[in-house]
C-alpha cells in the first residue's frame, strides 16, 4: 500500500494512478464492448483474493458459467471470487407475478459454478431491478465485510432494471448507496464505439477509460485516466495489451516528456 | 475446448478454431456484405455434420432465402425455416392483428414454395415475445420427436425483430430476456444485425458473446469486402480486418491477407475522443490566459494584441481547429507571461500557471 492506496492488479495502472485507488470508493471502468473492462475488473478482484480479501462479482451481463468459463483463457486462480448471479431470467408476459431476486440470493464462489447455464425455472422467474439488487447487496454487506466489489456492467443495470425507475435519478442513487457502504467498487460502463460518454460516467470519484482503435496492424488498445478524485494521477494514454496473464500497460518511465 | 466451426475456414482460423458452444454472436456489417450468406453457411456446416438448424427468417420470405442461396449447391434440405416475416397489415379496424406466436410455420427448406400469402382474416404481427414463443416450441417439438435439440440457430434479423416490436426502453429489456432465452437453449446463435449507428449502443453489440463485423466499401468501381472479429470473450483471435469474398461456393477468408486500410473511416475511430481531449486542454490554457489578462489589465498594462490571439484561438476551437488553437494559445501564453514578470520587476512573480502538457499516445 502506497499512501493507503490499494493495487488494481496491474502494475502500469497502478504507476498511472499515482500507487493506486484509494479505497472504499466507487471508480467507474468505461470503454466500448470488447475493449477489456471485464478482464480489468476480474484483475481487480484477483489483486484482492491473493491478498486475502473478500471479493465480490455481480454479473449482470453475463451467466457466471460462462465467466468462469472466459476466465479459463487466463493463468489465474480466481476460486476464491464470489460471484453474484444478478442476470435476468426470461421475462414473462403472462400476468404471473416475477419474483424479484430476494435477500435469499447469496453469491457463489468461483469453483462451485456449475459448468451449464442456470435454467429459468416454470412457474417462476426471477427478475433483477435496481431496488432489489440494493437490497441484496445492502444485505450481502451488513453480514460479511467486502473489500472489493465489481459491478458488471452499470449499463446492463441501466437497461434492463430500471424499468419503472428514473434512470439517472436512479442510477445516482445506487452510486450514492456504494460510497456510502465504504466498499471498494467497480463498475463498468459500456461505451458505444463513436461518441459521447453517457451520464453516469461523470458520478464516480474515479473513471478509468479504455479505448479501442483499429489500425493496419489489428485492434489497438489504450488506456487513460479521465478522472481521479482525491489524487494526482498521470495525464496521458497509454496503450496496453491482453496476455495470457491479463492486461499488462507500457508504461513509460516517469520524468519523460510525452511523445505527441 | 471444442469449438464450433463457422462454416467458413479463414474465419475459424481468425477466432482460434472457431466459435465458442452454446453462446450468442453478432454478425453485422452494411445491407449486402454478406451476413445472411455466412449465416446460411454457418447452418449448412452444422448440417453436414449431423446437427440440426434452424433459420428464424424475419427480413426476407423464406422462398427468397431459399432461392438466393441456392446457387452456392449446399445441401439445406433439412434445414428448418421459420417463417416470421409479418404479415401485410390489414387496415380494417374491427380485425384486429394477431400475434405470430399463435400460428407456426415452420417447415423444412425443401417443402419452402411460393410466398405465404397474408391471411384475409387476421393479419400476423410480428413481436419479440411472438417470435421467442414459437421458437420455444419449436425446439422442444423437435426435441420430444426426433430426442435430438436445436445445435445452430440463426435470427436473420435482430434489427427487424427490434423494429417490428415496440420501441423504446422495453425493447432494451426485451432483447435481453431474448437472449438469456437463447443461451438457455443451449445452442450457438448467430445473430443477424445491421449496425444502424455507431453513436447508440444497441443491446445486443454489448451483450453478444463476439461479434464478427463485415465491411465494404468501394474502391474505384470495385467492391472491397472485408471482415474483422470486434469482440470475442474467452477466447484469442485475429484482431486485423482480413479480405473476404463471396464466390460460388459462399464467403470465403483470406486469414492470412492484408487489407490496406483506405479512406481512413477505421482509422479515425477514436478520433472524436482525442479532439475532445484536445479542446479541454486548449480551454485549460485560454484559461490561464484571461487570468493574466485580467491582472494586465488592473496593472494598467496594454495587452490588446494578447487579447486578438485569444479571440483567434477561440475562434478556431469553434472551427474544431484545435492544433492551431493550440499553438495560438500557447503563445499568447507565453508572451503575456513574460510582460507581466516585467512589470514585476522587484516582487517575486506569482507562479505562472502551467500549460498542461499537449496530449498524446506515449509509447
Amino acid at each position: 500500500m502506497i499512501n493507503g492506496k490499494i493495487h488494481t492488479g496491474i502494475a502500469g495502472l497502478d504507476r498511472m494512478l499515482h500507487g493506486g485507488l484509494v479505497p472504499h470508493r466507487p471508480y467507474i471502468v468505461s470503454g466500448p464492448p470488447g475493449s477489456g473492462k471485464t478482464v480489468l475488473s476480474m484483475q481487480f478482484l484477483l489483486e484482492g483474493v491473493q491478498g486475502g480479501e473478500r471479493c465480490l462479482f455481480v454479473a449482470l451481463e453475463e451467466p457466471p458459467n460462462e465467466i468462469k468459463q472466459n476466465m479459463r483463457a487466463f493463468k489465474w486462480v480466481a476460486d476464491d471470487v464470489e460471484m453474484l448471479d444478478a442476470n435476468s431470467d426470461i421475462r414473462r408476459f403472462e400476468p404471473t407475478p416475477v419474483i424479484e431476486i430476494s435477500t435469499e440470493v447469496e453469491p457463489a464462489r468461483l469453483r462451485d459454478i456449475d459448468d451449464r447455464i442456470r435454467k429459468t425455472p416454470d412457474f417462476e422467474s426471477h427478475e433483477v431491478t435496481v431496488h432489489s439488487l440494493q437490497q441484496l447487496l445492502k444485505t450481502l454487506f451488513i453480514k460479511r465485510r467486502y473489500d472489493r466489489v465489481v459491478i458488471d456492467s452499470i449499463t446492463a443495470l441501466k437497461y434492463f432494471c430500471m424499468r419503472e425507475f428514473e434512470e439517472s435519478l436512479t442510477t445516482q442513487s445506487f452510486m450514492r448507496f456504494l460510497a456510502e457502504s465504504r466498499v471498494t467498487t467497480v463498475l463498468t460502463v459500456e461505451l458505444p464505439e463513436e461518441g459521447v460518454a453517457p451520464p453516469e460516467a461523470f458520478l464516480a470519484r474515479g473513471e478509468i477509460r479504455l479505448h479501442k482503435l483499429r489500425d493496419e496492424s489489428g485492434i489497438r488498445r489504450f488506456i487513460s485516466i479521465e478522472k481521479y478524485k482525491g489524487s494526482s494521477h498521470d495525464e496521458f494514454v497509454y496503450p496496453f495489451e491482453i496476455h495470457s496473464s491479463g492486461i499488462a500497460v507500457q508504461v513509460a518511465e516517469a520524468g519523460k516528456g510525452p511523445a505527441a | 475446448m471444442d469449438r464450433v466451426s463457422t462454416g467458413v475456414p479463414g474465419l475459424d482460423a481468425m477466432l482460434g478454431g472457431g466459435l465458442i458452444p452454446a453462446r450468442p454472436y453478432v454478425v453485422s456489417g452494411p445491407t449486402g456484405a454478406g451476413k445472411t450468406i455466412l449465416a446460411m453457411q454457418f447452418l449448412a456446416a452444422g448440417l453436414a455434420k449431423g446437427e440440426a438448424g434452424l433459420m428464424v427468417t424475419l427480413d426476407e420470405p423464406p422462398n427468397e432465402v431459399k432461392a438466393n442461396v441456392v446457387a452456392f449447391g449446399w445441401n439445406l434440405d433439412r434445414l428448418k425455416i421459420l417463417d416470421a416475416t409479418p404479415d401485410i397489415k390489414a387496415h380494417k379496424r374491427q380485425r384486429s392483428v394477431i400475434d405470430v406466436g399463435t400460428t407456426m410455420d415452420v417447415r423444412d427448406m425443401d417443402q419452402v414454395g411460393e410466398i405465404r400469402q397474408s391471411s384475409q382474416i387476421r393479419a400476423m404481427e410480428v413481436s419479440i415475445h411472438g417470435v421467442q414463443k414459437m421458437l420455444k416450441q419449436e425446439f422442444f417439438q423437435r426435441q420430444e420427436r426426433t430426442r435430438e435439440k436445436y445445435k445452430r440457430i440463426v435470427v436473420d434479423s435482430i434489427t427487424a425483430l427490434k423494429m417490428f416490436s415496440m420501441g423504446g426502453e422495453d425493447s432494451r429489456i426485451m432483447i435481453q430476456s431474448f437472449m438469456r432465452f437463447l443461451s438457455e437453449l443451449e445452442a450457438t446463435t448467430l445473430l443477424v444485425s445491421e449496425r444502424l449507428n455507431p453513436k447508440i449502443l444497441e443491446t445486443e453489440f454489448f451483450l453478444c458473446r463476439g461479434e464478427i463485423r463485415f465491411h465494404k466499401s468501394l474502391d474505384g468501381n470495385v467492391i472491397r469486402r472485408a471482415v474483422s472479429i470486434e469482440k470475442f470473450r474467452g477466447s484469442r483471435f485475429d484482431d486485423r480486418v482480413r479480405p473476404m469474398s463471396i464466390t460460388n461456393s459462399g464467403v470465403s477468408v483470406d486469414a492470412q491477407g492484408v487489407v490496406a486500410m483506405t479512406g481512413g473511416r477505421l482509422a479515425a475511430l477514436g478520433q472524436e475522443y482525442l479532439e475532445q481531449r484536445m479542446g479541454e486542454e486548449v480551454t485549460t490554457v485560454i484559461e490561464s490566459v484571461l487570468k493574466m489578462v485580467e491582472d494586465a489589465h488592473r496593472m494598467r498594462m496594454a495587452v490588446t494584441d494578447i487579447e486578438h490571439a485569444i479571440s483567434r484561438a477561440m475562434l478556431q476551437i469553434q472551427r474544431r481547429n484545435y492544433q492551431k488553437a493550440m499553438k495560438a494559445a500557447l503563445h499568447a501564453q507565453s508572451v503575456i507571461r513574460e510582460r507581466l514578470e516585467k512589470a514585476r520587476q522587484g516582487p517575486p512573480p506569482p507562479p505562472p500557471p502551467a500549460a498542461p502538457p499537449p496530449p498524446g499516445v506515449r509509447r
